[in-house]
């Protein structure tokens, strides 16, 4: 056992030290600058959107059509000294807090707030990002109300108006789930920018002929695994490297801290994120894998080429699976992609953002890495039979060849 | 299975895709000796060898290094040079042997001392930190050879080590390969020039057709074939081939004929007697080469039955 693990290091500290001492590895590492140069284009056209949405928020003052004259009357005034967003006065409809609840899910622009209710009675809804659009409208309504009569004492209040915080439809849930969505984003978005490279892992190895030297001197199941380690040697350093950059970068907007602080997952912060450093590593190792033991058994770059589709599409495949997962926490499909061995990574990545439990993560864990064992063992074992030993076939192997020709 | 064997292999064989690759070889190869497997292209030589050291799985026969049956698991003590030269073309030579090293179980900052000595007794120090791309093809040949060494193996096998090589190169690796008996190792290899086996085998087998066709010393080997007289008269005459065996071919001044039975003195007397003379005779054993093509070619004949 320690030997294996020795010499599945040997190949490990290989690969990793061959891939890295390369300018190559340059351009790779620093590749995401170009992505991100193309993001921050992108962003500019994004903000301009997101204050055209500014624009588009409303307030909205559920008012009789009596009141309405004196309540414009004291926005025009008000909105001198202030700059709310746009009032909108709708007639009633009888429906009270009804309606203003369906005011909400007005499809243009951003309900900041809606008031209902006779003006000295006053109810507030506050969809969130109104609390000083709450304010407006009660000043609103006293304002209005003090136009119609005189001789209010300078203290006095005529109206008082209650603001109640408006539902969404169980926000907290579905933040979690965007949280659990975004996890199995992430976990899938690093597999499918690093692991794909095992296609062609054992293609420099087959090319140059060191693969007799390996095969005899070390059980291919380490070889596999040896460079399946080296690789994730390198995507580690790749996710560390833009990691700290991206942490850096965070710290200098104190607001995205905030909506993380927000939206925690049900797990717990700490235990999220460790799950998912665990689940991407065990994505890394097992859809690399896969694709080592479907790369080793392609005898031309031009067929590991052709691989690179057939790959990337399992992997939307999978990505689809456990984003469906993430949004339908706790349903059949969700279950059956937290089981489905080359899914659960994603899935389960996702899981803790609904489900306060840790036994499930260890169950998937140990799951997860049974299965890394076995595909390695299986392509393995399709190496040892289909590319070191036939000699038939009309595939051109490279030891077959050998084989029968040679002897 | 204390004995003295380095390998013991017993009916090994080797099917591809229903040709019998190797077909029921044994070997016996006893420690501390230079071992020859002799054999034709094709002959199977290359898949009995990766069978010895567990690349292969023998589809029949059972095989022992140093007494295990698994040949993987006392793969720290072998060294392997496959005919199918390989290195990784951006390492550099000392990194190259400090790996095969390492995947022997040497440690690498060792490995990286001992290749550092290798290479230079190999003159090849100059190059210990070019890069393996940068080397000739014979050059990197050796680089590989030192790697499969480096780890100081009991039991090196090496296919083919020979091909690629000028004669210079040739001429040091048999000194090496005899330098690495001294240190104590046994040396199996593979190859078809009859030379190095002639000069360096200490015991051979010869593979022709899957099968095991001779087993024995060099000596042996040859003593299949009958010794062979060269005589050159002193004076050549019109009668003289009449007086010499029925085989006698005219060689060069003289005639060529296998030694007869009763040997070559009655030969001499008739030809003495008939006043021809002797100028030269010389009986000799015919090479590994002759030995070689004969036991192949009596193999070929009896596969063709």
């Amino acid at each position: 056992m320690k030997r294996l693990v020795r010499q599945t290091l040997v190949i490990a500290r290989r690969d990793f030290i061959a891939t890295v001492a390369t300018p190559t590895f340059l351009l790779f590492l620093l590749a995401p600058f170009f992505m991100i140069a193309f993001g921050v284009v992108g962003s500019l056209g994004a903000s301009q959107l997101a204050s055209g949405a500014a624009d588009k928020a409303v307030i909205l003052f559920i008012a009789d059509p009596r009141d309405a004259p004196a309540i414009m009357g004291a926005d025009a005034e008000l909105r001198k000294s202030f700059s709310p967003a746009k009032l909108v006065v709708v007639a009633p409809d009888g429906r009270g807090a009804a309606q203003a609840r369906d005011l909400f899910g007005r499809e243009e622009g951003d309900v900041y707030a809606v008031a209902f209710g006779p003006l000295d009675r006053l109810t507030v809804l506050n969809g969130g990002k109104g609390e000083r659009a709450a304010a407006y409208l009660t000043e609103l309504a006293e304002r209005a109300l003090r136009a119609g009569r005189a001789g209010v004492a300078p203290g006095e209040r005529l109206s008082r108006a209650t603001v109640i915080p408006f539902q969404r439809a169980a926000p907290s849930q579905s933040g979690r789930q965007g949280i659990g969505y975004a996890a199995v984003f992430v976990v899938f978005f690093l597999t499918l920018l690093l692991a794909g490279q095992a296609v062609g892992m054992l293609a420099e190895e087959k090319s140059n002929k060191v693969i007799e030297i390996l095969a005899a001197a070390v059980p291919l199941e380490s070889v596999f695994l040896g460079k399946l380690i080296g690789m994730f040697g390198v995507a580690l350093l790749f996710v560390c490297f833009w990691g700290v950059l991206a942490t850096q970068g965070l710290s200098l907007m104190p607001s995205h801290g905030m909506t993380l602080a927000n939206t925690r997952p049900a797990i717990g912060l700490v235990p999220f994120f460790l799950f998912g450093a665990a689940y991407f590593t065990m994505a890394y190792l097992l859809l690399g894998a896969v694709f080592l033991g479907v790369g080793a058994q392609a005898s031309t770059v031009r067929e590991i080429q052709m691989l690179s589709l057939p790959i990337t599409i399992f992997q939307v495949a999978m990505f689809g699976l456990s984003s469906t997962a993430a949004s339908q926490p706790g349903t059949t499909i969700a279950l059956f992609a937290e089981i489905f061995p080359f899914s659960s990574p994603f899935a389960m990545a996702g899981h803790g953002a609904t489900d306060p439990r840790i036994w499930p993560h260890a169950l998937a864990l140990v799951w997860q890495l049974f299965w890394v064992a076995l595909t390695i063992t299986v392509a393995a074992r399709m190496f040892r039979r289909g590319v070191l030993k036939s000699g038939s076939g009309g595939m051109k192997r490279l030891f077959g060849r050998k084989g029968t020709a040679e002897g | 299975m204390g004995d003295d064997l380095a390998v013991r292999a017993t009916g090994l064989s080797k099917l591809f895709g229903g040709r019998r690759a190797v077909d029921g070889v044994d070997l016996e190869v006893p420690m501390g000796m230079i071992y020859g497997v002799l054999g034709p292209n094709g002959a199977g030589k290359t898949t009995t060898l990766r069978m010895l050291l567990g690349i292969l799985e023998p589809d029949r026969g059972s095989r022992m290094i140093f007494g295990n049956p698994n040949p993987r698991a006392v793969g720290d003590r072998i060294g392997y040079l496959p005919e199918e030269r390989g290195l990784y073309p951006a390492m550099k030579c000392r990194e190259a042997i400090a790996f095969m090293g390492a995947l022997r179980g040497l440690d690498w900052q060792e490995g990286r001392k001992r290749a550092g000595d290798l290479l230079e007794s190999a003159r090849l120090g100059h190059a210990t930190d070019d890069k393996i791309r940068k080397l000739s093809k014979g050059m990197a040949q050796l680089v590989q050879l030192l790697g499969s060494i480096v780890h100081k193996p009991d039991l090196i096998v090496l296919d083919e080590p020979f091909s690629g090589l000028d004669p210079v190169n040739q001429e040091r690796l048999e000194a090496l390969i005899r330098s690495e008996q001294a240190r104590g190792a046994t040396i199996l290899f593979s190859t078809h020039v009859m030379a190095h086996a002639e000069r360096l085998c200490d015991r051979l087998a010869i593979i022709a057709g899957g099968k095991r066709r001779f087993e024995g010393t060099v000596a042996e080997a040859r003593a299949e074939l009958p010794m062979h007289a060269l005589y050159v008269p002193r004076s050549d005459g019109p009668g003289l081939s009449a007086l010499l065996p029925a085989d006698a071919a005219p060689a060069g001044e003289g005639w060529r004929f296998l030694l007869p039975e009763d040997g070559i003195e009655p030969v001499l007397q008739r030809v003495m007697a008939a006043g021809h003379g002797i100028a030269g005779l010389s009986l000799e054993r015919p090479g590994l080469h002759d030995a070689f093509v004969r036991i192949v070619g009596k193999a070929a004949m009896g596969d063709m039955e």
